[in-house]
Protein backbone atom coordinates (compact mmCIF):
# COMPACT_ATOMS: atom_id res chain seq x y z
CA UNK A 1 0.00 0.00 0.00
CA UNK A 2 1.14 3.46 -0.89
CA UNK A 3 1.26 6.10 1.44
CA UNK A 4 -1.82 8.20 0.47
CA UNK A 5 -3.98 5.81 1.21
CA UNK A 6 -2.29 5.27 4.92
CA UNK A 7 -2.55 9.28 4.88
CA UNK A 8 -6.10 9.42 4.49
CA UNK A 9 -7.03 5.79 6.59
CA UNK A 10 -4.99 8.26 9.51
CA UNK A 11 -6.85 11.26 8.64
CA UNK A 12 -10.16 9.08 9.36
CA UNK A 13 -8.77 8.31 12.73
CA UNK A 14 -9.29 4.44 12.05
CA UNK A 15 -6.59 2.59 14.63
CA UNK A 16 -4.71 -0.35 12.62
CA UNK A 17 -7.12 -3.01 13.30
CA UNK A 18 -9.86 -1.31 11.41
CA UNK A 19 -7.84 -0.39 8.87
CA UNK A 20 -6.77 -3.69 7.78
CA UNK A 21 -10.71 -4.08 7.26
CA UNK A 22 -11.51 -1.17 4.91
CA UNK A 23 -11.35 -1.74 0.95
CA UNK A 24 -9.30 0.93 -0.54
CA UNK A 25 -7.85 0.87 -4.30
CA UNK A 26 -7.56 3.97 -7.16
CA UNK A 27 -7.55 3.33 -10.43
CA UNK A 28 -6.23 5.87 -13.09
CA UNK A 29 -6.51 5.47 -17.07
CA UNK A 30 -6.41 7.46 -19.45
CA UNK A 31 -6.51 7.36 -23.76
CA UNK A 32 -5.28 9.50 -26.49
CA UNK A 33 -5.58 9.36 -30.21
CA UNK A 34 -3.12 8.05 -32.38
CA UNK A 35 -4.10 8.16 -36.36
CA UNK A 36 -7.54 8.87 -36.29
CA UNK A 37 -7.91 5.76 -33.39
CA UNK A 38 -8.83 6.27 -29.31
CA UNK A 39 -5.88 3.94 -27.65
CA UNK A 40 -4.80 3.40 -24.41
CA UNK A 41 -2.03 5.86 -23.03
CA UNK A 42 -1.97 5.07 -19.41
CA UNK A 43 -3.53 2.31 -16.61
CA UNK A 44 -2.52 2.25 -13.17
CA UNK A 45 -4.66 -0.50 -10.62
CA UNK A 46 -4.54 -0.37 -7.01
CA UNK A 47 -6.04 -1.91 -4.18
CA UNK A 48 -9.81 -3.39 -4.69
CA UNK A 49 -10.20 -1.03 -8.10
CA UNK A 50 -9.48 -3.16 -10.93
CA UNK A 51 -9.89 -1.90 -14.71
CA UNK A 52 -10.53 -4.46 -17.73
CA UNK A 53 -10.47 -3.70 -21.74
CA UNK A 54 -12.55 -6.12 -23.58
CA UNK A 55 -12.23 -5.98 -26.97
CA UNK A 56 -14.60 -4.09 -29.02
CA UNK A 57 -15.81 -3.88 -32.51
CA UNK A 58 -13.85 -2.40 -35.05
CA UNK A 59 -14.28 1.39 -35.62
CA UNK A 60 -15.95 1.40 -32.05
CA UNK A 61 -15.17 3.65 -28.95
CA UNK A 62 -12.48 1.44 -26.29
CA UNK A 63 -14.43 0.60 -23.15
CA UNK A 64 -12.88 0.45 -20.12
CA UNK A 65 -14.76 -1.73 -17.41
CA UNK A 66 -14.72 -0.83 -13.69
CA UNK A 67 -14.90 -3.80 -10.99
CA UNK A 68 -14.64 -3.51 -7.44
CA UNK A 69 -12.65 -6.62 -6.54
CA UNK A 70 -13.84 -6.35 -3.10
CA UNK A 71 -17.22 -7.26 -3.98
CA UNK A 72 -19.23 -4.34 -2.83
CA UNK A 73 -18.58 -1.31 -0.07
CA UNK A 74 -19.50 -0.41 3.64
CA UNK A 75 -18.55 2.04 5.55
CA UNK A 76 -14.98 3.58 5.31
CA UNK A 77 -14.02 2.34 2.14
CA UNK A 78 -12.84 4.42 -0.01
CA UNK A 79 -12.85 3.61 -3.94
CA UNK A 80 -11.19 6.20 -6.50
CA UNK A 81 -11.01 6.36 -10.29
CA UNK A 82 -9.28 8.73 -12.22
CA UNK A 83 -9.85 9.25 -16.29
CA UNK A 84 -9.04 10.81 -18.86
CA UNK A 85 -9.47 11.27 -22.84
CA UNK A 86 -7.16 13.34 -24.96
CA UNK A 87 -7.97 15.71 -27.20
CA UNK A 88 -10.28 14.38 -30.32
CA UNK A 89 -10.98 10.68 -28.26
CA UNK A 90 -13.93 8.91 -27.75
CA UNK A 91 -14.08 6.10 -24.83
CA UNK A 92 -16.86 4.89 -22.86
CA UNK A 93 -16.59 3.62 -19.05
CA UNK A 94 -19.17 1.62 -17.28
CA UNK A 95 -18.81 -0.74 -14.33
CA UNK A 96 -19.09 -4.93 -14.40
CA UNK A 97 -22.00 -4.86 -12.28
CA UNK A 98 -24.30 -2.88 -10.07
CA UNK A 99 -22.49 -1.21 -7.20
CA UNK A 100 -23.15 -2.90 -3.93
CA UNK A 101 -23.10 -0.79 0.03
CA UNK A 102 -23.76 -3.04 2.40
CA UNK A 103 -24.78 -1.74 6.21
CA UNK A 104 -22.02 0.84 7.23
CA UNK A 105 -20.93 0.10 10.98
CA UNK A 106 -19.53 3.80 11.48
CA UNK A 107 -18.73 6.48 8.72
CA UNK A 108 -19.57 6.37 5.15
CA UNK A 109 -18.36 4.56 2.10
CA UNK A 110 -16.62 7.06 -0.63
CA UNK A 111 -16.02 6.52 -3.94
CA UNK A 112 -14.12 9.35 -6.12
CA UNK A 113 -14.32 9.77 -9.68
CA UNK A 114 -12.58 12.38 -11.31
CA UNK A 115 -12.95 12.89 -15.27
CA UNK A 116 -10.75 14.73 -17.57
CA UNK A 117 -11.89 15.24 -21.36
CA UNK A 118 -9.87 17.44 -23.88
CA UNK A 119 -10.92 19.44 -26.80
CA UNK A 120 -12.86 17.73 -29.54
CA UNK A 121 -13.09 14.68 -27.22
CA UNK A 122 -16.08 12.65 -26.05
CA UNK A 123 -16.71 10.70 -22.91
CA UNK A 124 -19.26 8.63 -21.86
CA UNK A 125 -19.29 7.26 -17.92
CA UNK A 126 -22.35 4.94 -17.88
CA UNK A 127 -21.72 3.20 -14.28
CA UNK A 128 -24.28 0.88 -13.40
CA UNK A 129 -26.92 1.28 -10.82
CA UNK A 130 -25.82 1.26 -7.19
CA UNK A 131 -27.51 -0.56 -4.71
CA UNK A 132 -27.95 0.60 -1.22
CA UNK A 133 -28.19 -1.73 1.50
CA UNK A 134 -30.35 -0.94 4.66
CA UNK A 135 -27.85 1.29 7.02
CA UNK A 136 -25.79 1.88 4.11
CA UNK A 137 -23.79 4.76 4.21
CA UNK A 138 -22.11 6.20 0.82
CA UNK A 139 -20.37 9.94 -0.58
CA UNK A 140 -20.62 9.68 -4.04
CA UNK A 141 -18.85 12.49 -6.11
CA UNK A 142 -18.01 13.24 -9.65
CA UNK A 143 -15.75 15.50 -10.65
CA UNK A 144 -15.23 16.78 -14.58
CA UNK A 145 -13.12 19.10 -16.15
CA UNK A 146 -14.06 19.90 -20.11
CA UNK A 147 -11.88 21.65 -22.23
CA UNK A 148 -13.18 23.62 -25.06
CA UNK A 149 -16.10 21.86 -27.08
CA UNK A 150 -15.60 18.62 -25.44
CA UNK A 151 -18.97 16.21 -24.63
CA UNK A 152 -19.56 14.50 -21.80
CA UNK A 153 -22.40 12.31 -21.22
CA UNK A 154 -22.82 10.77 -17.33
CA UNK A 155 -25.10 9.03 -15.38
CA UNK A 156 -25.03 8.22 -11.71
CA UNK A 157 -28.06 6.46 -10.05
CA UNK A 158 -29.04 4.53 -7.21
CA UNK A 159 -31.69 1.86 -5.71
CA UNK A 160 -32.53 1.98 -2.41
CA UNK A 161 -32.93 -1.34 -1.13
CA UNK A 162 -33.53 -4.65 -3.34
CA UNK A 163 -37.21 -4.47 -3.42
CA UNK A 164 -37.66 -7.85 -4.65
CA UNK A 165 -36.22 -9.16 -2.18
CA UNK A 166 -38.39 -6.88 0.44
CA UNK A 167 -36.01 -4.89 1.59
CA UNK A 168 -35.89 -1.34 2.51
CA UNK A 169 -33.46 1.31 3.76
CA UNK A 170 -35.23 2.44 6.60
CA UNK A 171 -31.95 4.47 7.62
CA UNK A 172 -28.92 5.34 6.08
CA UNK A 173 -27.54 7.84 4.26
CA UNK A 174 -26.58 8.90 0.80
CA UNK A 175 -24.64 11.87 -0.81
CA UNK A 176 -24.44 12.67 -4.24
CA UNK A 177 -22.55 15.83 -5.58
CA UNK A 178 -21.61 16.45 -8.82
CA UNK A 179 -19.23 19.50 -10.12
CA UNK A 180 -18.29 19.83 -13.92
CA UNK A 181 -16.57 22.34 -15.08
CA UNK A 182 -16.05 23.33 -18.66
CA UNK A 183 -12.75 25.76 -19.29
CA UNK A 184 -12.65 25.86 -15.67
CA UNK A 185 -16.16 27.15 -15.56
CA UNK A 186 -18.44 25.61 -13.40
CA UNK A 187 -21.06 24.30 -16.43
CA UNK A 188 -23.37 21.66 -13.83
CA UNK A 189 -22.92 21.20 -9.88
CA UNK A 190 -25.55 19.05 -8.03
CA UNK A 191 -26.12 17.62 -4.65
CA UNK A 192 -28.35 14.97 -3.92
CA UNK A 193 -28.77 14.18 -0.15
CA UNK A 194 -30.96 11.29 1.68
CA UNK A 195 -29.96 11.25 5.31
CA UNK A 196 -31.97 8.98 8.52
CA UNK A 197 -35.57 7.26 7.68
CA UNK A 198 -34.93 7.34 3.65
CA UNK A 199 -37.65 4.38 3.51
CA UNK A 200 -40.08 6.96 5.01
CA UNK A 201 -38.53 9.91 2.84
CA UNK A 202 -39.22 8.58 -0.24
CA UNK A 203 -42.99 8.03 -0.21
CA UNK A 204 -43.35 11.58 -0.12
CA UNK A 205 -44.55 13.49 -3.17
CA UNK A 206 -41.89 15.65 -4.03
CA UNK A 207 -39.08 13.59 -3.09
CA UNK A 208 -39.62 10.16 -5.28
CA UNK A 209 -43.46 9.67 -4.16
CA UNK A 210 -42.49 6.08 -3.15
CA UNK A 211 -40.19 4.62 -5.99
CA UNK A 212 -37.22 3.32 -4.89
CA UNK A 213 -34.35 4.28 -7.30
CA UNK A 214 -33.66 7.37 -9.18
CA UNK A 215 -30.96 8.59 -11.56
CA UNK A 216 -29.76 12.20 -12.88
CA UNK A 217 -28.34 12.03 -16.64
CA UNK A 218 -26.44 14.66 -18.01
CA UNK A 219 -25.33 15.71 -21.48
CA UNK A 220 -23.03 18.64 -21.90
CA UNK A 221 -22.10 19.56 -25.38
CA UNK A 222 -23.04 22.55 -27.99
CA UNK A 223 -25.26 20.25 -29.20
CA UNK A 224 -27.68 19.36 -26.01
CA UNK A 225 -30.33 20.94 -26.67
CA UNK A 226 -30.66 19.60 -30.04
CA UNK A 227 -30.97 15.97 -27.61
CA UNK A 228 -33.50 17.31 -25.18
CA UNK A 229 -36.92 16.29 -27.26
CA UNK A 230 -35.62 12.45 -27.84
CA UNK A 231 -34.87 12.07 -24.60
CA UNK A 232 -38.18 13.56 -23.23
CA UNK A 233 -39.92 10.28 -25.07
CA UNK A 234 -37.66 8.29 -24.14
CA UNK A 235 -37.93 9.16 -20.58
CA UNK A 236 -42.09 8.84 -20.62
CA UNK A 237 -43.41 8.88 -17.38
CA UNK A 238 -40.63 7.96 -15.24
CA UNK A 239 -38.90 11.53 -15.61
CA UNK A 240 -38.35 14.95 -17.13
CA UNK A 241 -35.67 16.53 -18.73
CA UNK A 242 -34.11 20.22 -19.53
CA UNK A 243 -31.51 21.34 -22.13
CA UNK A 244 -29.79 25.13 -21.61
CA UNK A 245 -26.91 26.65 -22.17
CA UNK A 246 -24.77 23.27 -23.36
CA UNK A 247 -26.12 21.03 -21.07
CA UNK A 248 -28.97 18.49 -21.23
CA UNK A 249 -30.06 17.50 -17.75
CA UNK A 250 -32.87 14.82 -16.67
CA UNK A 251 -33.89 13.17 -13.48
CA UNK A 252 -35.43 10.22 -13.30
CA UNK A 253 -37.62 8.43 -10.53
CA UNK A 254 -38.77 4.79 -10.49
CA UNK A 255 -40.15 2.61 -8.73
CA UNK A 256 -37.95 -0.11 -8.33
CA UNK A 257 -34.13 -1.00 -9.90
CA UNK A 258 -35.92 -3.31 -12.62
CA UNK A 259 -38.25 0.24 -14.06
CA UNK A 260 -34.97 1.80 -13.58
CA UNK A 261 -32.58 -0.19 -16.01
CA UNK A 262 -35.25 0.00 -18.80
CA UNK A 263 -35.77 3.53 -19.01
CA UNK A 264 -31.74 4.09 -18.14
CA UNK A 265 -31.03 1.63 -21.40
CA UNK A 266 -33.82 3.97 -23.46
CA UNK A 267 -32.28 6.58 -22.80
CA UNK A 268 -28.68 6.05 -22.27
CA UNK A 269 -29.02 4.31 -26.10
CA UNK A 270 -30.07 7.28 -27.28
CA UNK A 271 -27.30 10.09 -25.80
CA UNK A 272 -25.05 7.55 -25.86
CA UNK A 273 -24.77 7.65 -29.87
CA UNK A 274 -22.77 4.11 -29.83
CA UNK A 275 -24.62 0.87 -28.91
CA UNK A 276 -24.54 0.70 -25.18
CA UNK A 277 -21.86 -1.60 -22.92
CA UNK A 278 -23.20 -5.16 -23.05
CA UNK A 279 -22.94 -5.12 -19.37
CA UNK A 280 -26.16 -3.00 -19.44
CA UNK A 281 -27.70 -5.59 -20.90
CA UNK A 282 -27.45 -8.28 -18.69
CA UNK B 1 -26.86 52.71 38.58
CA UNK B 2 -27.32 54.59 35.05
CA UNK B 3 -30.20 52.88 33.24
CA UNK B 4 -28.33 50.52 29.97
CA UNK B 5 -28.43 52.72 27.00
CA UNK B 6 -31.31 52.32 24.59
CA UNK B 7 -28.81 51.43 21.64
CA UNK B 8 -26.82 48.54 23.87
CA UNK B 9 -27.53 45.50 21.88
CA UNK B 10 -29.66 42.46 23.30
CA UNK B 11 -27.60 40.79 26.05
CA UNK B 12 -29.41 37.45 25.10
CA UNK B 13 -27.43 35.38 21.93
CA UNK B 14 -28.60 37.67 19.52
CA UNK B 15 -28.24 35.51 16.51
CA UNK B 16 -31.66 35.88 15.49
CA UNK B 17 -32.89 39.30 16.53
CA UNK B 18 -32.78 42.28 14.67
CA UNK B 19 -33.21 46.05 15.06
CA UNK B 20 -36.92 47.15 13.94
CA UNK B 21 -35.05 49.11 11.25
CA UNK B 22 -33.88 45.41 9.85
CA UNK B 23 -37.14 43.95 10.33
CA UNK B 24 -38.68 47.00 8.10
CA UNK B 25 -35.97 46.54 5.52
CA UNK B 26 -36.42 42.91 5.51
CA UNK B 27 -39.94 43.03 5.18
CA UNK B 28 -39.84 45.46 2.14
CA UNK B 29 -37.50 43.34 0.51
CA UNK B 30 -38.95 40.36 0.67
CA UNK B 31 -42.92 41.42 0.67
CA UNK B 32 -44.47 40.37 -2.62
CA UNK B 33 -44.62 43.69 -3.77
CA UNK B 34 -40.93 43.90 -4.05
CA UNK B 35 -40.47 43.96 -7.82
CA UNK B 36 -38.78 41.18 -8.67
CA UNK B 37 -41.22 39.05 -10.40
CA UNK B 38 -41.92 36.20 -8.02
CA UNK B 39 -45.50 35.98 -8.71
CA UNK B 40 -44.40 34.73 -12.11
CA UNK B 41 -42.79 31.37 -10.63
CA UNK B 42 -44.37 28.36 -9.36
CA UNK B 43 -41.01 26.62 -8.81
CA UNK B 44 -42.55 23.43 -10.76
CA UNK B 45 -45.67 23.58 -8.59
CA UNK B 46 -48.18 24.57 -11.62
CA UNK B 47 -47.49 21.08 -13.23
CA UNK B 48 -47.63 19.44 -9.63
CA UNK B 49 -51.25 20.67 -9.78
CA UNK B 50 -52.35 19.97 -12.81
CA UNK B 51 -51.60 16.79 -11.95
CA UNK B 52 -53.12 16.24 -9.08
CA UNK B 53 -50.20 15.91 -7.05
CA UNK B 54 -51.04 18.85 -4.90
CA UNK B 55 -54.42 19.14 -4.35
CA UNK B 56 -55.37 20.73 -0.81
CA UNK B 57 -53.45 22.19 2.54
CA UNK B 58 -52.02 19.39 3.71
CA UNK B 59 -50.30 18.13 0.15
CA UNK B 60 -49.46 21.64 -0.23
CA UNK B 61 -48.07 21.92 3.47
CA UNK B 62 -46.09 18.62 2.63
CA UNK B 63 -44.68 20.04 -0.67
CA UNK B 64 -43.29 23.34 0.54
CA UNK B 65 -42.06 21.76 3.80
CA UNK B 66 -40.29 19.07 2.26
CA UNK B 67 -38.48 21.72 -0.39
CA UNK B 68 -37.79 23.87 2.76
CA UNK B 69 -36.12 21.00 5.01
CA UNK B 70 -34.43 18.22 2.33
CA UNK B 71 -34.83 20.20 -1.03
CA UNK B 72 -34.05 23.55 -3.60
CA UNK B 73 -35.25 25.55 -0.12
CA UNK B 74 -32.68 23.86 1.98
CA UNK B 75 -29.95 24.58 -0.66
CA UNK B 76 -30.91 28.00 -1.00
CA UNK B 77 -30.41 28.57 2.53
CA UNK B 78 -26.80 27.24 2.66
CA UNK B 79 -25.91 29.57 -0.72
CA UNK B 80 -27.40 32.06 1.31
CA UNK B 81 -25.70 31.70 4.49
CA UNK B 82 -22.46 31.32 2.95
CA UNK B 83 -22.75 33.94 0.59
CA UNK B 84 -24.06 36.25 3.52
CA UNK B 85 -20.67 35.41 5.27
CA UNK B 86 -18.81 35.21 2.33
CA UNK B 87 -20.24 39.34 2.04
CA UNK B 88 -19.85 40.00 5.63
CA UNK B 89 -16.28 38.96 5.54
CA UNK B 90 -15.49 41.20 2.09
CA UNK B 91 -14.26 37.58 0.74
CA UNK B 92 -14.71 38.92 -3.32
CA UNK B 93 -12.98 35.80 -3.98
CA UNK B 94 -16.06 33.59 -1.87
CA UNK B 95 -18.51 35.40 -3.36
CA UNK B 96 -17.72 34.73 -6.85
CA UNK B 97 -17.40 31.34 -6.32
CA UNK B 98 -20.83 31.07 -4.27
CA UNK B 99 -21.91 33.03 -7.43
CA UNK B 100 -20.84 30.66 -9.83
CA UNK B 101 -21.80 27.74 -7.62
CA UNK B 102 -25.55 28.98 -6.97
CA UNK B 103 -26.22 29.54 -10.87
CA UNK B 104 -24.76 25.63 -11.62
CA UNK B 105 -26.85 24.21 -9.21
CA UNK B 106 -30.21 24.97 -10.63
CA UNK B 107 -31.54 21.72 -12.19
CA UNK B 108 -33.56 22.82 -14.65
CA UNK B 109 -34.13 25.84 -17.32
CA UNK B 110 -36.58 27.52 -15.98
CA UNK B 111 -35.86 27.02 -12.56
CA UNK B 112 -32.29 28.58 -13.85
CA UNK B 113 -34.48 31.77 -14.77
CA UNK B 114 -36.73 31.65 -11.55
CA UNK B 115 -33.14 32.34 -9.60
CA UNK B 116 -31.33 34.42 -11.76
CA UNK B 117 -34.03 36.94 -13.61
CA UNK B 118 -35.37 37.47 -9.34
CA UNK B 119 -31.59 37.59 -8.24
CA UNK B 120 -30.92 40.09 -10.97
CA UNK B 121 -34.18 42.18 -10.51
CA UNK B 122 -33.79 42.63 -6.94
CA UNK B 123 -29.97 43.88 -7.30
CA UNK B 124 -31.43 46.20 -10.09
CA UNK B 125 -33.49 48.12 -7.32
CA UNK B 126 -30.80 48.09 -5.06
CA UNK B 127 -30.18 51.72 -5.43
CA UNK B 128 -31.22 53.17 -2.55
CA UNK B 129 -29.42 50.72 -0.35
CA UNK B 130 -25.62 50.62 -1.38
CA UNK B 131 -22.99 48.97 0.34
CA UNK B 132 -19.76 47.68 0.20
CA UNK B 133 -20.72 44.18 0.75
CA UNK B 134 -23.28 44.93 -3.45
CA UNK B 135 -19.96 46.60 -4.53
CA UNK B 136 -17.96 43.60 -3.66
CA UNK B 137 -20.72 41.41 -5.57
CA UNK B 138 -21.21 43.27 -8.10
CA UNK B 139 -17.67 43.31 -8.75
CA UNK B 140 -16.92 40.06 -8.71
CA UNK B 141 -20.52 38.16 -9.85
CA UNK B 142 -19.27 36.85 -13.22
CA UNK B 143 -22.47 36.44 -14.63
CA UNK B 144 -26.36 37.27 -13.65
CA UNK B 145 -26.89 36.27 -9.71
CA UNK B 146 -29.28 34.04 -8.40
CA UNK B 147 -31.89 35.32 -5.80
CA UNK B 148 -30.22 33.64 -2.79
CA UNK B 149 -26.70 35.07 -3.24
CA UNK B 150 -28.63 38.77 -4.08
CA UNK B 151 -30.36 38.89 -1.09
CA UNK B 152 -27.34 37.49 1.45
CA UNK B 153 -24.85 39.85 -0.13
CA UNK B 154 -27.89 42.92 0.39
CA UNK B 155 -28.42 41.83 3.98
CA UNK B 156 -25.14 41.36 5.09
CA UNK B 157 -24.36 44.63 3.53
CA UNK B 158 -27.02 46.12 5.87
CA UNK B 159 -25.38 44.23 8.92
CA UNK B 160 -28.95 42.50 8.99
CA UNK B 161 -28.45 39.33 11.23
CA UNK B 162 -28.02 36.12 9.16
CA UNK B 163 -30.69 34.17 10.81
CA UNK B 164 -32.88 37.02 10.38
CA UNK B 165 -32.52 37.07 7.20
CA UNK B 166 -32.63 33.42 6.03
CA UNK B 167 -35.81 33.33 7.87
CA UNK B 168 -37.23 36.56 6.33
CA UNK B 169 -36.11 35.16 2.83
CA UNK B 170 -37.37 31.23 3.70
CA UNK B 171 -40.85 32.55 4.28
CA UNK B 172 -41.10 34.77 1.44
CA UNK B 173 -40.41 31.41 -0.30
CA UNK B 174 -43.16 29.55 0.95
CA UNK B 175 -45.47 33.13 0.82
CA UNK B 176 -44.69 32.69 -2.50
CA UNK B 177 -45.64 29.06 -3.73
CA UNK B 178 -48.82 29.33 -1.14
CA UNK B 179 -50.02 32.55 -3.46
CA UNK B 180 -49.34 30.32 -6.50
CA UNK B 181 -51.15 27.58 -5.33
CA UNK B 182 -54.35 29.75 -4.53
CA UNK B 183 -53.95 30.60 -8.15
CA UNK B 184 -53.54 27.16 -9.35
CA UNK B 185 -56.24 24.94 -7.62
CA UNK B 186 -59.45 25.29 -5.95
CA UNK B 187 -57.71 26.53 -2.13
CA UNK B 188 -59.66 29.57 0.05
CA UNK B 189 -57.84 32.13 0.97
CA UNK B 190 -57.99 30.50 4.68
CA UNK B 191 -56.60 27.22 3.44
CA UNK B 192 -53.52 29.60 2.15
CA UNK B 193 -53.38 31.00 5.37
CA UNK B 194 -53.70 28.21 7.16
CA UNK B 195 -50.82 26.00 4.87
CA UNK B 196 -48.38 29.06 5.68
CA UNK B 197 -49.01 28.88 9.66
CA UNK B 198 -48.46 25.57 9.43
CA UNK B 199 -44.73 25.68 7.94
CA UNK B 200 -43.71 29.19 10.33
CA UNK B 201 -41.81 26.56 12.43
CA UNK B 202 -40.63 24.48 9.63
CA UNK B 203 -39.01 28.21 8.22
CA UNK B 204 -37.60 29.07 11.45
CA UNK B 205 -35.77 25.49 12.02
CA UNK B 206 -34.50 25.49 8.60
CA UNK B 207 -33.10 29.18 9.07
CA UNK B 208 -31.68 28.15 11.88
CA UNK B 209 -29.59 25.16 10.74
CA UNK B 210 -28.71 27.16 7.74
CA UNK B 211 -27.35 29.06 9.27
CA UNK B 212 -24.85 26.94 10.99
CA UNK B 213 -24.38 25.42 7.88
CA UNK B 214 -21.49 25.15 5.13
CA UNK B 215 -21.11 24.34 1.89
CA UNK B 216 -21.16 20.69 2.48
CA UNK B 217 -24.35 20.29 4.07
CA UNK B 218 -26.24 21.08 0.52
CA UNK B 219 -28.28 18.91 -0.57
CA UNK B 220 -31.72 17.74 -2.24
CA UNK B 221 -34.33 14.75 -2.21
CA UNK B 222 -36.88 16.56 -3.70
CA UNK B 223 -36.28 14.88 -7.37
CA UNK B 224 -39.69 14.74 -7.79
CA UNK B 225 -39.84 18.33 -7.49
CA UNK B 226 -37.34 18.84 -10.09
CA UNK B 227 -38.74 16.71 -12.40
CA UNK B 228 -42.18 18.80 -12.04
CA UNK B 229 -40.34 22.18 -13.22
CA UNK B 230 -38.38 19.97 -16.20
CA UNK B 231 -41.98 18.59 -16.69
CA UNK B 232 -43.41 22.29 -16.64
CA UNK B 233 -41.36 23.32 -19.81
CA UNK B 234 -43.57 21.25 -21.92
CA UNK B 235 -46.81 21.35 -19.85
CA UNK B 236 -50.00 22.47 -22.65
CA UNK B 237 -51.18 25.92 -21.26
CA UNK B 238 -49.15 27.39 -18.59
CA UNK B 239 -49.84 30.88 -16.31
CA UNK B 240 -46.20 30.83 -14.72
CA UNK B 241 -43.10 31.03 -16.07
CA UNK B 242 -41.38 27.98 -13.81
Amino acid sequence: MTMPFAAISSFEGAGPGQHMQRAQGHSRIAFRTESGQTRLANLFQEGACKIRLPKTEAGAPPLAVLINSAGGLTGGDRLSVEAQVGEGGHAVITSQACERVYRSAGGAAHFDASIKVGPGARLDWLPQETILFDHARLARRLTADLAGNARLLAVESVIFGRTSMGESVTQGSFCDRWRIRRDGRLLFADDVRFNGPIAELLGHASVLAGGCAMATVLYAGEDAEEHAGGLRAALGEAGAASAWEGKLVARIAAADGQALRAVLVKALGLLSGTPLPRMWHC
Amino acid sequence: MAEPSRLAPPLEDDAGTLRNGDLVTLMHWLSPAFPVGAFAYSHGLEWAAREGVITDRESLGQWIGDLLQHGSGWNDAVLFAESHRAAAARDGEGLAALAELARAMAPSKERALETLAQGEAFLAHMAPWPSAALGLLAENAGGPVAYPVAVAAATAGRGIALEAALSAYLQAFAVNLVAAALRLMPLGQSEGVAALAGLCDIVLAVARRAARSGLNDLGSATMASDIAAMAHETQYSRVFRS
